[in-house]
């Protein structure tokens, strides 16, 4: 394929459409009953079991500091990406095509009428979501901050078992 | 030997442990046997002598716990085996059967030991399961009692056949489940010390995610003190001081170095990484146990719902040396036994409808097991008549549990599925609906507090197939359950020591004489829309944790409940407020708090630390003694025993080990069994003999098999004495000080 087409998905979100590269897409799931974290950061919208693992849910607008998105809900359409071995679901109100379409500048490709579809990046979301989560705890475990900035993972009482799963001891 | 005698040699906890000791041993002593029984060439010298030395085994250590019950039952089997070994009977089907009977009993007598009226009435039971093939005590035999006797069936043609085929097959598919693995040569081990190493690898590897953030903090002061140095040399560049410019220099070379170190520092955190990794990876695999196990007991649950329902079934096996994790096993096994009854009792038809319809007259059940990265996957498969999807339909409509339209457009395997639900599985429906489903909720509901999941397939005339997808470790707690805004949240309830109701507006709460913090979790817990104020009185859960105590206020109490942790992984572990998350048996992410957290939202600015571990205090030594016995419940009878007169005492579970044992270490006494796997007692003291450096060792012999001949050989190798199983405190110590002290 020469350089300047992409494999995307395009979807709409918020009654904007928008594209995201499919290398970074492993498939279009109806997200499960969503659970809502209390103190995660406004990118980070709720969790739920997909075939037993948990995956994070993803704020797209929160995370590209453009507002915040409607909550996700059960049967809610979502883009689950991996990206570095971590999952997440990235919230979306409609699923439109895949298609392969030509880059445009800055950011976009064209659609079939050649009108520019920006391209939302993933992996930059997900960074950004890892990298808000790690300030709400801070980065220094010795930091006075408030509630508690000492690493929530440290100390006897947590055990960890192997392949994924934590024990409480 | 009377409960006061034993008490007199143990103290009533250090019983209690032996003879839980025992019942693990003789689980897997029992499951030996049964094995045995069931496996290719069941009916062999070699098998039958092999059932019958667990067996005695199993005797000598029940004597010495004081069992006696199931030292006379025991004894009964291993002559109704002599009689086989003898030649005075053949092995039959009918005595396989027997046997496997005999020994289900007795597992259950032994765990019956909390209530002795059910044991002594399941020991009865054993009795008459025995009676037609032993000898019993004289006033223990029942009388004989038709329905007693084995069981057998008639086949067309008059020919005497097995119920139940499993025997037979299990060991043409799998002649590995005659158990050529030899248990004894595995090393025991309680689950607990190995979830304490996985716990402590598990905080090697706290450690290191520290180190490693340290590592990148340092990455980053390097970085700028790069930058503060060439901010300094572009100043200096039009100054022209010579002094100045020599400590720029330096100040490079110390940037560059530290660069340098910083850089090291984190290839070696990346190695300490991958040895970490190894460590789990094995640490995992200590807890992992092969399905033999549970397919044994699946085949002897099938074994008695054929008997029950007179249903002939084939079960053939495959994948038993697939390995996962104990609790996998252990929370499985009664999901996958309700399957197999399931299909027995509405999958399989009767053999004459079988015939009509062209099937075999005899039924299969095929269980396979197999690894699938880091899943077993387990399959159930029966020929029997499958799921009747059409009329299951028009049910699910009729019932009003589905609307016309969904029912229209649903595919079969949904239409299947909806067995799963509550109430569509129930037992009145079960017949009507398709001949399945008594309790599919609760086996799906056990598969995913697992975090696992199962499916169901089925062709209607062919036969129904069950697919469960295991994770092959899992984490199993207890927390306690609690609703705060709707949502379910949980707490280790190795932390919770109360539940109790408060004042809302109260900041700290009494508990136990002291006023303790209250966290109103309706606060901190606080999600988008919620609303405020709950009621003026609340249930709250007491949380102790590090020597500090603190009420949480919660909407709603639920209850105690044993959860599968899951890690929250990259995105959600950061936020310091929980410590893992669950899947509740609806499916639903239920997320589990930190008491460490709790507690530093208390106590701000309270720092935590882990109570100081008392060093244990090592006794004084009069000498080393190694204690020989395939029995672990004697030798850590023998091992109390010896440890009270003030011996140091290693301990061996065969010749071969005892000998290596003595090789490296001098011990002032041997005391050894006579009947032990790879290298028995005589041979054993054969051996020490020969050697100079043990030529001279005081051996003493416990043996449950003492005869004149055993004697003679005993004084032939110059051992100090013989004790006859069971082994009692006043014996040993009679032989060991006889010349007196």
């Amino acid at each position: 394929m020469p350089d300047d087409l992409k494999n995307v998905i395009v979807f709409t979100l918020a009654g904007v459409r928008s594209a995201a590269e499919l290398r970074w897409v492993r498939e279009v799931i109806s997200l499960g009953f969503v659970t809502s974290v209390p103190t995660a950061p406004p990118g980070i919208a709720g969790a739920f079991n997909l075939r037993g693992h948990l995956v994070p849910v993803l704020d797209i607008a929160a995370l590209a500091r453009a507002g915040h998105g409607a909550s996700p809900r059960q049967g809610d359409s979502a883009l689950l990406v991996e990206i570095d071995g971590v999952s997440a679901a990235l919230r979306v109100d409609k699923v439109e095509e895949v298609a392969t379409l030509p880059a445009a500048d800055a950011g976009a490709v064209l659609d079939g009428r050649g009108r520019p579809v920006p391209l939302i990046d993933p992996a930059a979301l997900v960074r950004q979501a890892i990298a808000d989560a790690n300030a709400v705890r801070g980065d220094d475990d010795d930091a006075p901050a408030q509630p508690t900035p000492r690493d929530p993972t440290t100390g006897a009482r947590v055990r960890l078992a192997f392949d994924g799963d934590t024990t409480l001891g | 030997m009377a409960e006061r005698d034993l008490l007199a040699d143990f103290d009533p906890d250090e019983l209690a442990m032996l003879r839980q000791l025992f019942r693990d041993e003789a689980h897997e002593a029992l499951e030996q046997v049964t094995a045995r029984a069931q496996g290719a060439g069941a009916g062999s010298l070699e098998a039958v002598l092999e059932m019958m030395r667990t067996t005695h085994t199993l005797k000598g250590a029940a004597g010495t716990v004081g069992l006696d019950a199931v030292v006379e039952l025991t004894h009964a089997l291993e002559g109704a085996l002599a009689a086989v070994r003898n030649g005075q009977r053949p092995w039959t089907p009918a005595f396989a059967d027997a046997v496997v009977e005999i020994v289900d009993g007795l597992r259950a007598h032994i765990d019956a030991h909390a209530d002795p009226a059910v044991a002594a009435a399941l020991a009865n039971r054993v009795r008459e399961l025995l009676a037609p093939w032993a000898e019993l005590p004289r006033g223990r035999r029942p009388p004989r009692d038709d329905d007693t006797g084995p069981t057998r069936a008639l086949d067309g043609d008059g020919t005497v056949v097995d119920e139940v085929d499993a025997t037979a097959t299990g060991g043409v598919t799998n002649p590995d489940l005659s158990g050529s693995h030899d248990a004894r040569t595995l090393l025991r081990v309680e689950p607990e010390r190995v979830d304490e190493l996985m716990s402590a690898a598990g905080e090697l590897l706290f450690d290191r995610n520290r180190i490693e953030r340290r590592v990148q903090l340092l990455r980053t002061l390097t970085r700028d003190l790069g930058r503060v140095r060439q901010e300094l040399r572009d100043q200096l560049a039009g100054a022209g001081s010579p002094a100045l410019g020599a400590i720029e220099g330096q100040i490079a070379t110390l940037s560059t170095q530290l660069a340098q170190t910083s850089a090291a520092l984190l290839d070696e955190t990346e190695a300490m990484r991958r040895t970490l990794g190894d460590l789990q990876r094995g640490l995992t695999r200590v807890r992992m146990q092969t399905a033999r196990a549970l397919f044994a007991q699946l085949a002897r649950a099938l074994r008695a719902a054929s008997r029950a329902t007179g249903a002939k079934v084939e079960l053939r096996t495959r994948g038993e040396d697939t390995e996962f994790d104990k609790t996998v096993a252990e929370k499985v096994t009664d999901p996958l036994i309700q399957i197999l009854r399931n299909a027995v009792a509405h999958g399989i038809e009767p053999p004459a409808e079988r015939v009509l319809r062209g099937k075999a007259a005899t039924g299969v059940i095929q269980i396979a097991a197999r690894a699938e990265g880091n899943l077993v996957v387990v399959e159930i498969a029966d020929d029997g008549r499958g799921v009747d999807v059409k009329k299951l339909r028009e049910r699910l409509v009729e019932r009003g549990r589905w609307t016309a339209a969904r029912a229209a457009l649903a595919s079969d395997d949904e239409v299947v599925a909806a067995l799963f639900d509550p109430g569509v599985s129930s037992r009145d429906e079960a017949d009507e609906l398709a001949g399945r489903g008594v309790g599919l909720d609760l086996v799906r509901e056990t598969i995913a507090r697992l975090g696992g999941e199962i499916r169901m397939s089925s062709t209607p005339g062919k036969g129904t197939t069950f697919t469960l997808r295991l994770p092959v470790s899992t984490a199993v707690t207890h927390a306690m359950l609690f609703k705060v805004h709707g949502q379910v949240y949980a707490l280790p309830n190795a932390q919770v020591i109360d539940v109790i109701t408060v004042d809302a507006a109260s900041a700290t709460w009494p508990v136990g004489g002291e006023r303790v913090p209250v966290v109103e979790l309706s606060r901190l817990l606080a999600t988008p829309g919620a609303t405020g104020d709950g009621p003026a009185r609340r249930p709250a859960v007491v949380v102790a944790y590090a020597d500090k105590r603190l009420v949480c206020s919660v909407d709603k109490v639920i209850g105690p409940r044993e959860i599968v942790v899951k890690q929250l992984g990259p995105l959600l572990a950061p936020l310091p407020l929980y410590a893992g998350a669950t899947i509740s048996g609806s499916g639903k992410v239920q997320l589990i708090l930190d008491p460490a957290a709790l507690v530093r939202t208390a106590y701000p600015g309270h720092t935590l630390t882990d109570p100081a571990i008392a060093e244990p205090v090592r006794a004084s030594l009069s000498g080393r003694a190694l204690v020989v016995d395939d029995s672990r419940a004697i030798r850590e009878a023998l091992m109390s025993m010896l440890a009270r007169e003030g011996w140091i005492v290693d301990t061996a579970e065969d010749g071969v080990r005892a000998w290596g044992l003595a090789q490296e270490l001098h011990y002032d006494l041997i005391v050894t069994d006579l009947e032990m796997p790879r290298l028995g007692g005589l041979e054993l003291i054969g051996k020490l003999r020969a050697d100079r450096r043990t030529a001279q060792t005081p051996i003493v012999i416990v043996s449950s098999r003492v005869s004149p001949e055993h004697r003679r050989r005993a004084r032939e190798l110059g051992v100090r004495g013989l004790i006859a199983k069971p082994v009692t405190r006043r014996k040993l110590l009679e032989v060991l000080y006889a010349d007196g002290r």
